[in-house]
């Protein structure tokens, strides 16, 4: 009996285990909203006190909007500070930098088809909020598709006014 | 003494020299002006530009972020800080949206040359009584890799380096 070992080449292997780690990632950003009132969100940019692009949960607590992070740090503004809610939608590449490279390391032009499938639509809510001072902040947030609408509405029902 | 030894002290003689030689130079500060102005940044006008709400945000967040980083100015206000009315020498900068052209992360991917995401503005730097200190169109585009909103930043950066490598008039201080 001849037993046929296939042989990876060094290339192969990258690739495939850049794709996996895409898939993973990707798995990873298909995560959906925690139960109850948080919202699992990615920070953009703008929000007091978090980093940029980082992941945590949005809720109101009390007199507040908080966004908190795994590890219990986060920020906070409180609710009457907020000056418009406006809610959009974009859509991005997922995957990350690991299935870019993944991508880009596809022969024959195969990372453009790939790049066809791993899309997908978010919603980004952007809020306008001012400081103790009055100076003018704003904050970007990314939620899934249709994830927008219930936080704008709990907003809303605080009697904040929002803008499409 | 042998040439050996000879040779060496003539090296250890040839270091110290160039040593002392050289460290005026590596402790000399280079003399930085302390900046005389304060920056308030106005909110991003999209002018007649259907522009995305989240674009508008994020400029102006970037530009706050960059002008910062430039360290040229005393300090940097954000619109309507009750702060910048108090302080002295505060430039006011104006952001008016001229063209925007929305780009798709999957047509870059796909394609490469298409799906262009770019961004045209007017930035303006005035005094508080509205006199003209600059005014300079800049762009700011994401042609292959990065999110659509990576624009924004790159607009930021640009507008920010633009504002550092001019030359500011004399404070009132």
């Amino acid at each position: 009996m001849i037993l046929k070992i296939r042989t990876f080449t060094p290339l192969r292997l990258i690739v495939t285990s850049l794709m996996t780690l895409g898939a993973l990632s990707l798995s990873a950003e298909e995560k959906t909203a925690a139960p109850g009132d948080k919202l699992h969100v990615t920070h953009i940019l703008g929000f007091e006190g978090v980093s940029k692009n980082a992941n945590g949960d949005l809720f109101i607590d009390g007199d507040a909007l908080r966004f908190q992070k795994s590890d219990n740090s986060g920020g906070q503004v409180a609710i009457r500070s907020i000056q418009d809610i406006l809610v959009s939608t974009q859509d991005k590449q997922v995957g990350g930098t690991a299935l870019m490279l993944g991508r880009a390391a596809t022969p024959y032009g195969g990372g453009r088809v790939i790049a066809l499938f791993t899309h997908k639509k978010y919603d980004v809510v952007s809020l306008k909020y001012q400081d103790a001072d009055g100076g003018v902040h704003g904050a970007l947030f990314q939620l899934p598709k249709g994830q927008a609408e219930t936080l704008k509405s709990r907003l809303e029902a605080r009697g904040l006014h929002a803008t499409r | 003494m042998s040439t050996r030894t000879k040779l060496s002290s003539l090296m250890l003689i040839g270091a110290v020299l160039a040593t002392q030689g050289a460290s005026p130079l590596i402790g000399a500060t280079k003399s930085v002006p302390a900046p005389q102005w304060s920056v308030q940044v106005a909110e991003v006008d999209p002018g007649d530009v259907n522009l995305e709400p989240a674009f508008r945000i994020a400029i102006y967040e970037n530009l706050l972020e960059e002008l910062t980083k430039t360290k040229h100015f005393k300090e940097v206000f954000r619109s309507g800080d009750r702060k910048a009315g108090g302080a002295a020498d505060v430039l006011i900068l104006k952001v008016t949206v001229k063209s925007y052209t929305p780009g798709s992360e999957t047509k870059r991917a796909v394609t490469t040359v298409a799906g262009a995401t770019k961004l045209k503005v007017l930035s303006q730097l005035t005094t508080r009584d509205g006199k003209d200190v600059l005014e300079r169109t800049v762009d700011g585009n994401v042609r292959f890799i990065g999110s659509n909103l990576r624009a924004t930043h790159n607009l930021a950066h640009n507008v920010a380096k633009g504002i550092k490598d001019a030359q500011l008039p004399a404070g009132s201080d």
